[in-house]
């Protein structure tokens, strides 16, 4: 191509970019006559330049263009969005124009009569007597001066003085180094400078190679001058880097037209809010972001914010914000997209989840709002009702977040009903180089970015000796290999068998493994690996494309030795692995603070019943004493309580919904009772509640996941989900001192107890109603934990224990416990759902002092008081 | 180094004009220099006196009449000729350019025929 021609289209496509920044403004602020000349000028310039190269239509269009603007600029025409839209229209047609240019070297056939009589329209139509018009040229004087440059954004072509010959159509404008004239800069090929970067990397690599050899050999004579070379080469990889950079704003030059078109489109009045344009990035990782911010801000505007009467009705101010948001935080760069709108509808996602079948209702139950709108991200999902010219284009969230991860990168999303949304991306400054840490299985060394490691953390099984408690434990649930790191269960992979490498029996067989804990998405994988090198800086080099289908790996790399190692990919291990539920945070990490997913294989009885809702509820039918229905005349209604007379004394009667309704004939009542003869404390209190449904035998898979007083949490009770109702709330409810044990508040005296039990929901039933019995309760989660506790000397009293736990099981606890050490003696009653007479033949067998069933509390409590009585006895004997 | 009365300084925001005229001015033995508005031209001519200057009109930050008053009321008797380019939309810009002590004025857009007859008539060539 003609080197004129594309200096032209470059140029061009320059000014063309600003126009559209600026009539959007100049819309925005009609008395702005500093935009108002830079437009002129602008459209000035594309036209004059025309003529150089003999560009008639493209001259015309923009002829008739620069008129209009010349009459606004002079005073006779106001600035209306009419104005500005035929401007707008004449500027599109000159973009294609330029683009047709671009691809065949001419302009393209056709003509533009009617743009253009439009454009001669709006020039005359609104001119005041022709006296007034084109002879009546005002002074030059009338125009305002064109002082200052681009005030708001960093536009890319502010034109700089060419010192040099500019090469390519899409050089770019790179500052030089700070030289004596800061406004000296020089148009390179951006092939220049990609050349430059593969050399500079090649550099880093080499003297890698160097100082590892270095290090082998003592040889003082050439370590000063390869620190200096050291040296060098990290400010050459700076300043190489630094040429690459481009500020975000060129990314974002085309939002403030989007916003104002998409203003129109959907009737809506939005104010696009850009801070941080000037936040430079590497122009590789700014090409990619381009289209998922063009996205997202489309998104923002489509379905974020509301009509201006939506917003009036809500409260709000008509006009509703786009805020873009760029900054620095350590090597990368975040970018937020927010709207102040109304919020992502949980419900309709919930429903468009479960009508697309991207999940169950069971499965949706356990999740906190966040992790289902998460869904979002996934592919196929929209959930404008009707799929609008908007954003409906075929791309969804799911694209935006596949192209963030495949430049490293990370979205997030933050909600609120009624206030808005916030997206946050965070990405790598640079692509080129990053920081990564090399890690060794099955005998071959790997890189992980350093981007998504999040710890490394050495853990055995429990029953490896010295795990301490609360180390992290490697654990089986379900045949799944997974960490159990604080308070949270991380999916396991162990990257040797995954890549089919052979396992190293040595390594295998050592009890404490080395895990790199990997940020996937919203929650965590742990990646099992031999061994843990160093972190190094290297140089990404594309995966060549034999591999590029094993999405596991994300590039290779060499290092200082001289290998050639693969990059690793957390995002494509998760999905190798079918972790990849937890990528969209449903992984067993994914709720970090709300509450502890306790699962549990146990069977249990559980009473199914409505109550406040068609919604079923559920209760352990252990706790439940007896069902009831008592008719309405038996009902009192006291001044404070309702009660009613049962079995010769008074039971207040709790309404699940919160208000009791009397016109019913009869009540439906589930009795919980604390009858302890033995301590003569016999009292009952009754639940009222609309419907018992049934008594079902249930494997419970329990989310402990609720802030609803009342409510313990969720469970999938025959395929639905399910709330279980927190039976200790409701005693409280009616006697606020039920659990001080009646008057007896002290059975346990501050006995010191322990509860060994891995389902968190038996933990949360059992400790509050021990605790409440007046023992001094500590609970942990695996056998490891208690021994380890029995290794510190910790003393106790007794021993709860369940008896189906992974890795260690109550049989083989109790039975560790008798062979030997401080606790060899202490009472363990085992707690579990099955009690065979077999069963219980072989827990004494192995230890055990009690059996009894879970959610028999007051079983529980008279087998303790029971033992508890022995073990004193036994002790005064001895 | 050129001899200072061959420089011509360009000052146009245009790249394209720019790299127009130091095509047809180089091919005439001119050493070009760039400026790509008014403010840079006048911090160029503080530096070195250009041997002619060849003036946009219409530039950002300062144009190309404030900078012609400026490099007249700043530099002393020996002053390089003033080429002043302008399209007709402009044409009463004409008048005012000449008023301010321009020598010759070059409608836009120029080709290399134009240049070379006005760069003649005013002795450069």
């Amino acid at each position: 191509m003609d080197d004129l021609l594309a200096e032209f289209l470059t140029e061009t496509n320059e000014n063309l970019a600003d126009l559209d920044v600026a009539l959007v403004r100049l819309e925005r602020n009609p008395d702005d006559g500093e935009t108002l000349s830079l437009i002129f000028r602008l459209v000035h310039t594309i036209k004059g330049t025309c003529g150089f190269l003999g560009l008639p239509r493209l001259e015309k269009v923009a002829h008739a263009a620069e008129n209009v603007l010349g009459r606004v600029r002079d005073g006779v025409l106001g600035v209306t969005p009419d104005l500005i839209s035929t401007v707008l229209a004449a500027i599109d047609q000159i973009k294609f124009i330029v683009a047709e240019l671009g691809k065949t070297g001419a302009e393209p056939g056709g003509d533009d009569a009617a743009l253009i009589l439009r454009l001669d329209a709006v020039s005359n139509g609104h001119a005041p007597p022709p006296a007034a018009a084109p002879a009546a040229a005002p002074p030059p004087a009338v125009a305002p001066p064109p002082a200052a440059v681009l005030p708001v954004l960093p536009a890319a072509a502010a034109a700089p003085v060419a010192a040099a010959a500019a090469e390519p159509p899409r050089a770019t404008p790179e500052a030089a180094a700070e030289a004596p004239q800061s406004n000296q800069t020089i148009r390179l090929g951006v092939d220049v400078l990609e050349d430059l970067m593969t050399l500079v990397s090649e550099l880093v690599l080499t003297r890698n190679q160097l100082l590892q050899l270095a290090r082998s050999r003592e040889s003082a004579a050439f370590s000063v001058p390869l620190q200096r070379l050291s040296h060098i080469t990290t400010d050459l990889q700076e300043g190489v880097m630094k040429t690459r950079m481009q500020p975000i704003g060129n990314a974002w030059g085309k939002l403030p037209r989007l916003v104002r078109d998409l203003t129109l489109e959907l009737d809506k009045r939005i104010e696009l809010v850009m801070h941080g344009a000037e936040t430079e990035l590497d122009r590789q990782v700014l090409e990619l972001i381009k289209d998922p911010l063009t996205h997202m801000v489309r998104n923002s505007a489509d379905h974020g914010l509301e009509t201006p009467a939506e917003r009036r009705a809500a409260g709000k101010a008509e006009t509703g914000h786009i805020t873009l948001n760029a900054f620095h935080e350590g090597g990368h760069i975040v970018i937020e997209v927010g709207d102040d709108g109304r919020g992502l509808p949980v419900d309709k996602i919930r429903s468009k989840i479960i009508s697309k079948g991207l999940a169950t209702e069971a499965e949706l139950v356990g999740m906190t709002d966040n992790q289902i709108l998460r869904f979002i991200f996934r592919p196929g999902f929209s959930t404008a009702a009707t799929i609008t010219a908007v954003s409906g284009r075929g791309v969804g969230m799911d694209v935006v977040k596949t192209n963030v991860e495949r430049i490293g990168g990370t979205i997030e999303l933050a909600s609120t009903a009624g206030q808005g949304t916030i997206f946050t991306i965070k990405i790598p400054l640079t692509l080129a180089i990053v920081s990564a840490l090399i890690v060794e299985a099955g005998g071959e060394r790997f890189a992980i970015p350093q981007l998504s490691v999040v710890e490394l953390v050495r853990a055995g099984t429990e029953a490896s000796a010295g795990a301490q408690a609360g180390e992290p434990v490697l654990q089986m649930i379900n045949d799944t290999p997974v960490l159990r790191l604080r308070d949270r269960l991380l999916p396991l992979v162990n990257l040797a068998d995954l890549l089919r490498l052979g396992t190293d029996p040595a390594r295998a067989a050592e009890p404490r493994r080395h895990i790199v804990v990997a940020q996937v998405g919203a929650s965590l994988l742990g990646i099992v690996v031999d061994r843990v090198f160093d972190t190094e800086e290297i140089v990404v080099k594309p995966v060549a494309p034999i591999m590029r289908h094993v999405t596991m790996f994300s590039g290779n790399t060499i290092l200082g030795d001289g290998s050639v190692i693969m990059i690793l990919d957390p995002n494509g291990i998760a999905r190798a692995t079918g972790i990849a539920g937890s990528a969209d945070g449903r992984g067993a990490g994914g709720r970090p603070a709300a509450g502890k997913a306790g699962r549990s294989d146990e069977r249990a009885a559980m009473l199914l019943f409505r109550a406040g809702g068609t919604e079923p509820k559920v209760v352990p039918l252990g706790l439940v004493a007896r069902l009831e229905e008592i008719a309405a005349d038996q009902i009192e209604v006291g001044a404070d309580q309702v009660v009613t007379q049962y079995r010769g004394r008074l039971m207040p009667l709790i309404a699940m919904s919160g208000e009791l309704d009397l016109t019913r004939p009869r009540q439906i009542v589930l009795v919980f009772a604390d009858t302890e003869r033995r301590l003569g404390h016999d009292r009952c209190m009754g639940l009222v509640v609309d419907e018992i449904i049934d008594v079902v035998e249930e494997t419970l898979a329990i989310q402990l996941a609720t802030n609803r007083p009342g409510i313990l949490g969720k469970a999938v009770i025959a395929g639905k989900a399910t709330d279980i109702i927190d039976a200790g709330y409701w005693l409280t409810r009616a006697f606020a001192d039920w659990f001080d044990g009646g008057g007896d508040a002290s059975q346990g005296n501050g006995t010191r107890l322990l509860i060994v039990e891995d389902s968190a929901f038996f933990r949360q039933m059992l400790v509050p109603s021990l605790v409440a019995a007046g023992f001094d309760v500590t609970a942990v989660g695996s056998a490891a934990e208690a021994l380890a506790l029995a290794d510190a000397g910790v003393p106790f009293s007794a021993i709860v224990s369940d008896i189906e736990m992974p890795d260690m099981d109550g049989l083989a606890f109790v039975a560790r416990l008798r062979a030997g050490g401080p606790w060899q003696e202490l009472p363990v009653i085992a707690l579990t759902g099955m009690t065979s007479p077999a069963q219980i033949e072989a827990g004494r067998a192995a230890g055990f002092t009690d059996y009894v069933r879970k959610f028999e509390r007051e079983a529980l409590l008279a087998s303790l008081r029971q033992c508890l009585t022995i073990s004193a006895e036994h002790r005064l004997h001895a | 180094m050129t001899e200072q009365s061959r420089v011509c300084l360009v000052v146009d925001d245009s790249r394209l004009v720019r790299k127009v005229a130091r095509r047809i001015l180089e091919s005439r033995g001119f050493a070009v220099e760039e400026a790509e508005d008014g403010k840079v031209a006048l911090d160029a001519c503080q530096r070195r006196l250009p041997g002619c200057v060849l003036l946009d009109w219409n530039m950002p930050v300062m144009n190309g009449i404030e900078f012609l008053k400026a490099l007249r009321s700043q530099f002393g008797p020996e002053q390089p000729p003033v080429l002043f380019c302008t399209t007709e939309n402009d044409i009463s810009f004409i008048e005012q350019a000449i008023e301010h002590g321009a020598q010759e004025f070059i409608m836009k857009p120029f080709d290399e025929e134009i240049l070379v007859s006005k760069f003649t008539q005013v002795g450069l060539l």
